[in-house]
């Protein structure tokens, strides 16, 4: 059986990886795919140490947890697209007519 | 069984207000029979009381409002007469209305004014506490504004409404002061009150008064005087009286004879026992009182609007009134039963001269006197009617205004004789100029040639008849009731022993006051009054100057002057007015370039005092500072406020950058930093720092 440890390396590494896209990237696209990287992290997590205990309950949480990052990514991707349509661009920086 | 439906008094006149105001214009002639038949109810109601109680009690029907105050009605026999006064005039007023009003396209809005300014002054009359007559007080200024700016789209009707609100509202600001000065002292003295009883309640204001420190009474009192002089149109406050009659005649009718301008007597008159006891009190109402009264009366004799000259004999009436409760500080509370008389005479021939005028008007079309002339010929009813009640105002023997003024003028002479002559000086010239100017009106507006084309026809008998009910009352109301009335409602504060418990005892309302106690009147003057020789004394005197005939006190010639002074005045008006330039022509006397009658028809020029140096200068120098503190300081600070508040966001927005990388920088060095705060917290309980 695979060491608990190597899960939890392999979850900390594709949350580094996210976290460091989510820093530098500027695309639109490419942020979605970085908090994806994020949340999948944390599903590993949760099943591995389900996993390792007679418990389904981290599971079941792995499961909403998707469900949860479908709606996001739906959601996300419609904006992305309305931006595109309005500006031309899904470079974030320059989406900024909000701000002060 | 008449004093349970003493609420309906009020009721009926809001019943019919509500009907009026929202059905009225689909009502024949606006729905004005209902304000008659409203009236009528509150007559009936008031009658039956009157017979129910005559001669002796009081009733008195009171509820819990909230905290120390409470609603109720008191009816004693000041109020009750008032309450008759008031309903049987003002029934005629409405009924002469529904033909005047005829047509009117607004006729169900005056109705349901009117009827609304009815049912105030009758709620103004048997309150039984101080605060609910202020409120019902301006309500009833309320329908005077809406009244006599009846005709709004006419620019004078409505600065005239605006004046007369803002001019009483001036008094009305000290009546308040004075109620709230009222309840302080009252409420500071602990008093433990009987269940039903409660702090403003006039039973328990007469019960106190003497606990309350002089200097407070007096300030109390002079209150009280402000607001009754702005209601009452007193000098100064009363230019907003004669522009009063910019409203439908019937308004005039009313505001001047029934209701508003009766309400600041009535204030006095209810308010007398806290007048008596105030040092200085009474002699202010007197000096007001008599001064206005010269005042008005000299303004009367050069106005050509015939109106106009109603109005200053109203004014001047009023002084009348007021000084006759004035000189009260010489008879007691007897000056009660003869100025209120006189009120009640006034208001019958009042109104019937206002009602004439405005039959006049009707048919003549103009307000001008110089334009009448020789309506009589057309108008006999009309004519004999206004005879009737110009006599009666000047005063001609055994005509109700006989007995009732010059009462007056005879307890002002007690009064010049106990304390100061210059109240009786000045209420005997009024009286001859009172002959004069009325003479003056009804000769030129009747007799002579005609003046201009006008419409010659009489006016319907809906309009009529009320001249003529009420010419019969300003006839014969005098000589009927003069003496019961004078004892009846002069021993108003006497009877609240047996009702309330509640001795008012003027002779020791008049040692704080600082009056002269005379043998005669000083003393506790009401007829039943435990106090015998007061009794005595002042029974004697009432029937003595009633029926004309002196047992001891005013010489002869004082008894007579009053027939002189009408019969001189008269014959002085007769001489210039009659047919008009035949014997004497008046511009011989006096021009257009005579600064005297140029000062009177200015009315003294108070209008042009008033808007050219006080409102010019003192209200705009004041309304300039005021702007400027406006300005710096209040709205200053405020300013300074936000712009600080701008700044600070201006640079704290910053943060903001609407880059999403630094927010996400942001987040996750707060995580960090959060996770370096707990595993320091859990090191720290491990060692045991914690």
């Amino acid at each position: 059986m695979i060491p608990l440890e190597l899960y939890i390396l392999l979850a900390s590494i594709m949350f580094t990886i996210g976290l460091y896209g989510l820093v530098t990237q500027k695309n639109g696209v490419k942020l979605m795919m970085c908090i994806e990287l994020l949340l999948n992290s944390a599903n590993i997590n949760l099943v591995a140490f389900s996993a390792y205990q007679p418990n389904m309950n981290g599971q079941v949480f792995a499961l909403f947890s998707i469900a949860l990052a479908a709606a996001e990514a739906g959601v996300g991707f419609a904006i992305l697209i309305a931006l595109y349509r309005l500006y031309g661009t899904i470079d974030l920086d320059n989406i900024n007519t909000m701000r002060w | 069984m008449y004093s349970d439906l003493a609420y309906l008094i009020v009721g009926l006149p809001v019943l019919a207000f509500v009907l009026c105001l929202f059905i009225g214009s689909r009502l024949p002639r606006g729905g004005g029979f209902l304000t008659v038949l409203a009236t009528l109810g509150g007559l009936i109601i008031s009658l039956g009381i009157f017979q129910e109680i005559y001669p002796r009690g009081i009733i008195h029907q009171s509820m819990r409002w909230f905290g120390d105050f409470n609603v109720g009605i008191l009816i004693d026999p000041l109020a009750l007469v008032m309450l008759l006064m008031v309903t049987f005039v003002v029934m005629l007023i409405h009924t002469y209305a529904n033909g005047y009003m005829n047509g009117d396209p607004g006729a169900n809005r005056y109705f349901a004014e009117a009827a609304l300014f009815t049912a105030s002054m009758l709620g103004l009359i048997y309150a039984d506490n101080i605060l609910q007559l202020f409120i019902f007080w301006e309500l009833v200024g309320l329908c005077s504004y809406l009244l006599i700016g009846f005709w709004y789209r006419k620019p004078s009707a409505a600065a005239a409404a605006k004046k007369a609100f803002l001019t009483t509202r001036v008094g009305d600001v000290m009546f308040l002061a004075a109620i709230i000065v009222l309840y302080n002292n009252l409420a500071s003295l602990n008093l433990t009150l009987n269940p039903g009883e409660y702090l403003l309640q006039f039973p328990v204001i007469y019960a106190n008064l003497a606990l309350i420190p002089p200097d407070q009474l007096t300030l109390i009192a002079l209150g009280f005087l402000g607001g009754a002089v702005g209601k009452s149109g007193q000098f100064p406050l009363h230019v907003w009286l004669p522009d009063a009659m910019e409203g439908p005649t019937t308004v005039s009718a009313m505001i001047h004879a029934a209701t508003m301008v009766t309400a600041g007597v009535y204030l006095v008159a209810r308010m007398f026992p806290l007048f008596y006891a105030a040092p200085h009190g009474l002699t202010a109402v007197a000096a007001v009182g008599a001064f206005t009264a010269l005042f008005a009366a000299t303004m009367g004799l050069t106005a050509f609007d015939i109106k106009r000259v109603l109005a200053f004999s109203t004014v001047s009436q009023l002084g009348f009134m007021m000084a006759g409760l004035g000189v009260g500080a010489a008879v007691g509370a007897f000056s009660v039963g003869v100025s209120i008389f006189h009120l009640i005479g006034h208001s019958f021939f009042k109104a019937l001269l206002f009602l004439c005028a405005g039959s006049v008007i009707h048919a003549v079309n103009t307000n001008d006197m110089r334009e009448m002339g020789g309506v009589g010929k057309y108008m006999k009813w009309t004519m004999y009617t206004m005879l009737i009640g110009s006599l009666s105002l000047a005063g001609f023997p055994l005509f109700t205004g006989f007995f009732s003024k010059d009462e007056i003028i005879v307890i002002a002479y007690e009064y010049g004789v106990a304390i100061n002559f210059l109240p009786y000086i000045f209420l005997v010239l009024a009286a001859v100029l009172t002959a004069i100017y009325t003479f003056r009106m009804w000769f030129s507006v009747f007799t002579g040639k005609e003046r201009s084309n006008y419409g010659k026809h009489e006016s319907p008998w809906v309009m009529l008849g009320p001249l003529v009910i009420l010419a019969v009352f300003a006839l014969a109301f005098g000589f009927v009731a003069q003496e019961g009335f004078y004892n009846y409602v002069g021993d108003n504060f006497g009877q609240y022993e047996e009702k309330f418990g509640v001795d008012v005892n003027f002779a020791e309302l008049a040692l704080i006051g600082g009056h002269e106690v005379l043998g005669e009147h000083g003393a506790p003057a009401e007829g039943e009054h435990p106090s015998a020789e007061a009794e005595e004394g002042h029974g004697a005197a009432g029937e003595g100057e009633a029926g004309g005939e002196e047992a001891e006190g005013e010489p002869w010639y004082i008894q007579i002057l009053p027939i002189f002074i009408a019969i001189g005045g008269i014959l002085i008006a007769a001489l210039f007015y009659w047919d008009r330039a035949k014997k004497f022509d008046p511009s011989q006397v006096t021009g257009d370039k005579d600064p005297i009658r140029k000062m009177l028809l200015k009315g003294y020029y108070q209008h042009e005092i008033m808007t050219g140096w006080i409102s010019e200068g003192i209200v705009y120098g004041t309304a300039l500072i005021c702007n400027t503190i406006d300005i710096k300081v209040v709205d200053g600070w405020l300013n300074w406020l936000s712009a600080w508040v701008m700044g600070f966001a201006g640079h704290v927005r910053k943060v903001q950058t609407g880059v999403v990388q630094n927010y996400v920088t942001a987040l996750m060095l707060g995580i960090v930093v959060l996770v370096i705060a707990i595993a320091a917290i859990r090191l720290a309980m491990e060692v045991g720092l914690i």
